[in-house]
């Protein structure tokens, strides 16, 4: 009782109470129910009858190279020896970024200068895509195909995803039921994107690794059997691991930032409110820990393919 | 192929991304990492100068105490020295004059007894010499002439007096 007392002269307590109470009632009233989660693995074209190749994810990928590119030209365009605010904050993650590359690939070397490009690109685009992705209006702002539907009819099918929240088991995709293509995907759930910086990873990883040792490089990869069966043997896994590599890169980022994104639709559709907002911090670490992740593997591999193997034999 | 298709793979979009990558990296490798890498080294040198510049001048700021310090116990030296000399002299001085003071006075009073002793020596001379003539003249008048009474005696006293008188001097 005296508990109960407490609690209730605490005015912000009792506010914070009373608002998640009240949030939490909302979040059953059908009007503000989410509908179910429209899942699709491929990024879509945005235009029915437009080109194929024309996806949400490339449009979103754009709009990352703009984003990126404006805060760039922000930061540098009146670039002062005493810097500003946002001067400041793309000096701490260029130097930090410099500082990290050098930490790996050696201080003041020139495969640290060789290096940093590609890393803190890989690390600016993964991370600024996967956050792009967590914005409001992602996944829910869109065009509906609607096949040879009429306007009326996607008109009758907005309000039938509407209604779809009260059903909650909706049918998959019913033949005819217009489908709401969002205008916007995070590049990072986007496998092309994903696959692509996997793909530059371990292609600049063999072209560092050939620049370094030469053809010597591949001997890593492709030793006589019979003067070395064992070696031979590693030889070869080390191959299936380099290759391996592609999808692990690719399929690492993708999984993570569109597993995040279906959780965050899945849990919109399950609490509307105050569920999702958790599992908002919750991507926001996960997103820039990937980014770290991507660009950190990417460094390592650099390095390790710039030493020789051949020295401790 | 399907599979891929599935997934949304395509390999004009896979290009177009790699090509998106590789564009960003170059522009923002004129745009952002050379510049602000420069901009990050430039300004660590102005430090690194900055730094020395203030250790130089701090340096130079002891030196020049330093220096001062050497001066002023130079000039106060100095100034002990002549003054020292100073006294030195004037002691010199004063004791040259008061030698020479002395040496004067000791002259001066050597002269003088020369010269009072010059004097009595005349004196007594003369004092001597008409003594005898006195006595000769007193002799001889005795001699000469007969006292016969008392007025006559003390007037031949008043001429002899007055004669004397007369002829002293």
């Amino acid at each position: 009782m005296n508990l109960l007392r407490a609690f209730l002269s605490n005015s912000r307590l009792r506010n914070a109470t009373i608002g998640i109470i009240v949030l939490l009632v909302l979040s059953v009233v059908p009007f503000f129910k989410a509908p179910p989660p429209h899942v699709e693995l491929a990024a879509e074209a945005l235009l029915e009858h437009g080109p194929k190749w024309f996806t949400n994810g490339l449009l979103t990928t754009l709009l990352v190279d703009l984003i990126i590119i404006l805060m760039a030209v922000f930061a540098v365009s009146r670039m002062k020896e005493v810097p500003g605010a946002w001067q400041n904050i793309v000096e701490m993650l260029v130097e930090g970024m410099w500082n990290l590359t050098q930490s790996i690939a050696g201080h003041g070397s020139a495969n640290s200068r060789k290096f940093f490009p590609w890393v803190i690109t890989i690390f600016i685009f993964v991370l600024v895509s996967n956050y792009i992705g967590l914005l409001p209006g992602f996944g829910s702002i869109g065009i509906y195909h609607s096949g040879a539907e009429s306007h009326a009819q996607a008109e009758l099918g907005n309000r039938l995803a509407m209604a779809g929240a009260e059903s909650v088991a909706a049918a998959p995709a019913e033949e005819g039921k217009p489908v709401l293509v969002p205008l916007f995907r995070s590049p990072s759930a986007d496998l092309n994107m994903t696959l692509a910086l996997a793909l530059i990873s371990v292609f600049m990883t063999q072209f560092f690794g050939v620049q370094a040792l030469g053809l010597r490089y591949f001997t890593k990869f492709f030793k006589n059997p019979f003067k070395d069966g064992m070696g031979a043997v590693v030889a070869f896994f080390e191959l299936i691991a380099e290759i391996s590599k592609i999808i692990s890169f690719s399929f690492r980022l993708f999984g993570n930032i569109f597993a995040g994104e279906v959780v965050l639709l899945v849990m919109a559709f399950l609490v509307t409110f105050l569920l999702p907002s958790i599992f908002y911090g919750l991507e926001l670490f996960i997103g820039f820990i990937q980014a770290l992740v991507f660009m950190l593997l990417t460094l390592a591999f650099f390095t390790m393919a710039t030493v020789s193997h051949d020295d401790h034999h | 192929m399907d599979a891929l298709d599935k997934l949304g793979i395509s390999w004009q979009l896979l290009l177009s991304q790699i090509i998106n990558f590789g564009l960003l990296m170059v522009i923002l490798q004129q745009l952002l990492y050379k510049p602000v890498l420069n901009m990050i080294e430039q300004r660590k040198q102005r430090i690194a100068e900055g730094l020395e510049q203030a250790d130089k001048a701090s340096n130079a700021a002891a030196e020049a105490e330093a220096e001062k310090q050497a001066i002023l116990e130079e000039a106060r030296r100095e100034a002990q020295e002549v003054r020292a000399q100073a006294t030195r002299d004037a002691e010199r001085i004063a004791q040259d004059v008061r030698g020479r003071a002395d040496q004067e006075a000791q002259e001066i009073r050597m002269k003088a007894q020369a010269d009072a002793e010059a004097q009595t020596a005349a004196v007594m001379a003369d004092a001597r010499k008409q003594i005898a003539d006195l006595a000769i003249a007193a002799t001889e008048q005795i001699l000469g002439r007969e006292l016969a009474n008392r007025d006559e005696q003390e007037r031949f006293v008043a001429d002899y007096l007055a004669q004397q008188n007369g002829s002293g001097s």
